[in-house]
């Protein structure tokens, strides 16, 4: 174990975040994703205090049809990119977009990785997700969320829903349980002046939604949307005289994946192929390579595509145990003020769904004390988990 | 030409059995005679230990409901007239879980852990479908 957390320790602290930016954020807003995420990057690019031609890498996790490519972009913007890498399009790849640039800096093989994704969901035509467009369902081996056209079973939300009626049965949640967590995050959104909702969500209004995949209703759903945010990682060394403090990527975990796993579940769960267990998560590498337990976080920031994503979440990460997160998010502790901060900037639920990008963006400004209204005070540490396994930690 | 307007499978050198038999009325999985697993979706050898010596089981084609979900919103061609119908998430007795519909039961009498049995819907020449329905006797 030791020699184990040596290695791990390596990459620990070697990389930084150092310009944060974004687009406009809504719906129908008229623009291209290449035209979104030229926003974005310049933004993060005169946040950092640094030029275009610092540029060099590029990590893209959500291209076409929906998304920009980092090929397209690098020649839309100028940029000459030493190296790029960009992922199927899928909104779980944010923290391995990272953890490539983190790797990618810490060996010299570019100086500042712009990591992004830019969408323009409302910019195609009749497009939804799931339904008549669903390759994903059609894929040989089945949807990455459960889906399986061929019963009906299409959309991501509909495996979260899967998920959900399983939570609730087996650990006696209700709707009403369900509800505090896009409320809290509602809550969140109400101090953010750039959040795509700021209305508060009542409880009434929740119950009173109409249902999409029974157990979830409306608000249980993210919306689909427009916008680009960005996020520049280099090197301790290079940032040491730029225009913002570093915020240190300190913790990492892959994702994983196997048959243990299920995008919306952790092992032991029992969904999908999984193995019914009494898994509990214990002590994770992430913890290990940044040198921090749960008990040290500040503020938790997570995948929230559906609401009860954030349960399963706040349970593999160890805030609580398995079958408690139904509880432990009563009463606000995960809204700004409570216990446990969750998704500060309203999360894909209440801010945007720009693959979490935009939750990377309010780590780093959480971090360095830049949040106004809904700042976490004294924020140090601050941990990015999700529910499908993996993980970053975030050291001012 | 069929009239039948749901999705369906795709079919490929690895799941063609499955579909074949299930158009025979029976419910066959790959069962690895190395190690004795049963597992699905249908892999080029057995995820347990490797082995390429495989063989298609039959199974007892019953099992208990793991989860479901019912949709108020019709994404898919077909469905149009359907909602809200449910997809049912089906542990056979065997092991592995399948995705399937109920038959034979009210959407708010379904529950986890209720005993099913396998039923055949040939909607198609070519492809017959595995739903599941409640065990004779079983009481909401």
């Amino acid at each position: 174990m030791a020699g184990d957390t040596d290695r791990l320790r390596r990459l620990a602290d070697q990389a930084v975040v150092c310009g944060v930016g974004e687009s406009a954020y809504g719906r129908r807003l008229g623009r291209s994703a290449i035209d979104l995420a030229a926003d974005a990057i310049q933004a993060a690019v005169a946040d950092a205090g640094l030029t275009k031609d610092d540029v060099d890498g590029m990590a893209v996790t959500f291209g076409s049809p929906l998304g920009a490519d980092a090929d397209t972009l690098a020649f839309a913007l100028g940029l000459e990119l030493k190296a790029y890498n960009q992922t199927w399009a899928h909104g779980r790849f944010t923290g391995t977009a990272l953890q490539w640039a983190a790797m990618t800096v810490a060996a010299g093989l570019a100086d500042v990785v712009a990591c992004l994704a830019a969408v323009s969901f409302t910019g195609v035509r009749r497009l939804r997700v799931g339904g008549g467009g669903d390759r994903e369902g059609a894929r040989e081996g089945g949807g990455g969320h459960g889906e399986d056209p061929v019963y009906g079973m299409t959309s991501p939300g509909a495996g979260a829903a899967l998920m959900a009626r399983k939570y609730m049965a087996r650990h006696g949640a209700t709707a009403v349980d369900l509800a505090a967590v896009p409320m809290a995050l509602r809550h969140n959104a109400t101090l953010n002046p750039r959040a795509m909702y700021q209305e508060p969500l009542t409880l009434d209004a929740y119950l009173g939604a109409r249902l999409v995949a029974e157990p979830l209703r409306i608000f249980d759903y993210c919306q689909v949307n427009d916008g680009a945010a960005c996020v520049l990682v280099t090197t301790p060394e290079r940032a040491a005289d730029l225009a913002q403090p570093p915020v240190y990527l300190s913790g990492m975990q892959g994702l994983p994946a196997g048959r243990h796993e299920f995008i919306w579940a952790y092992p032991g769960f029992g969904t999908a192929q999984q193995a019914e267990t009494d898994w509990t998560p214990g002590p994770q590498p992430v913890h290990r390579m940044a040198g921090v337990t749960p008990a040290d976080v500040d503020a938790f920031f997570t995948y929230d595509a559906f609401s009860p994503l954030v349960w399963l979440a706040l349970e593999r990460w160890g805030f609580c145990g398995i079958g408690e997160a139904f509880e432990f998010t009563r009463n606000g502790r995960i809204q700004v003020g409570g216990e446990l901060p969750v998704n500060t900037n309203g999360g894909l639920l209440s801010e945007a769904h720009i693959m979490a990008w935009n939750h990377q963006v309010e780590i780093v400004r959480q971090l360095r004390g830049q949040c106004g209204d809904r700042q976490v005070p004294g924020a140090e540490v601050i941990q990015w988990g999700n529910v499908y396994g993996d993980s970053l930690i975030y050291h001012r | 030409m069929s009239d039948y307007l749901k999705p369906l499978p795709p079919i490929t050198n690895l799941s063609r059995p499955y579909w074949d038999s299930l158009r025979q009325g029976v419910l066959r999985m790959p069962q690895c005679r190395a190690c004795g697993l049963i597992f699905y979706p249908p892999a080029p050898l057995c995820p347990g230990c490797w082995s390429r010596d495989l063989e298609w089981a039959a199974l007892s084609g019953r099992g208990t409901v793991n989860s479901w979900v019912v949709f108020h919103q019709a994404y898919l061609k077909g469905y149009d007239n359907e909602v809200p119908f449910n997809v049912a998430e089906v542990t056979l007795d065997e092991g592995p879980r399948l995705m399937t519909n109920l038959v034979g039961v009210d959407n708010d009498d379904i529950r986890v852990g209720m005993p099913v049995q396998v039923v055949f819907d040939a909607v198609t020449d070519e492809v017959t479908l595995a739903k599941f329905a409640p065990v004779p006797g079983w009481q909401p």
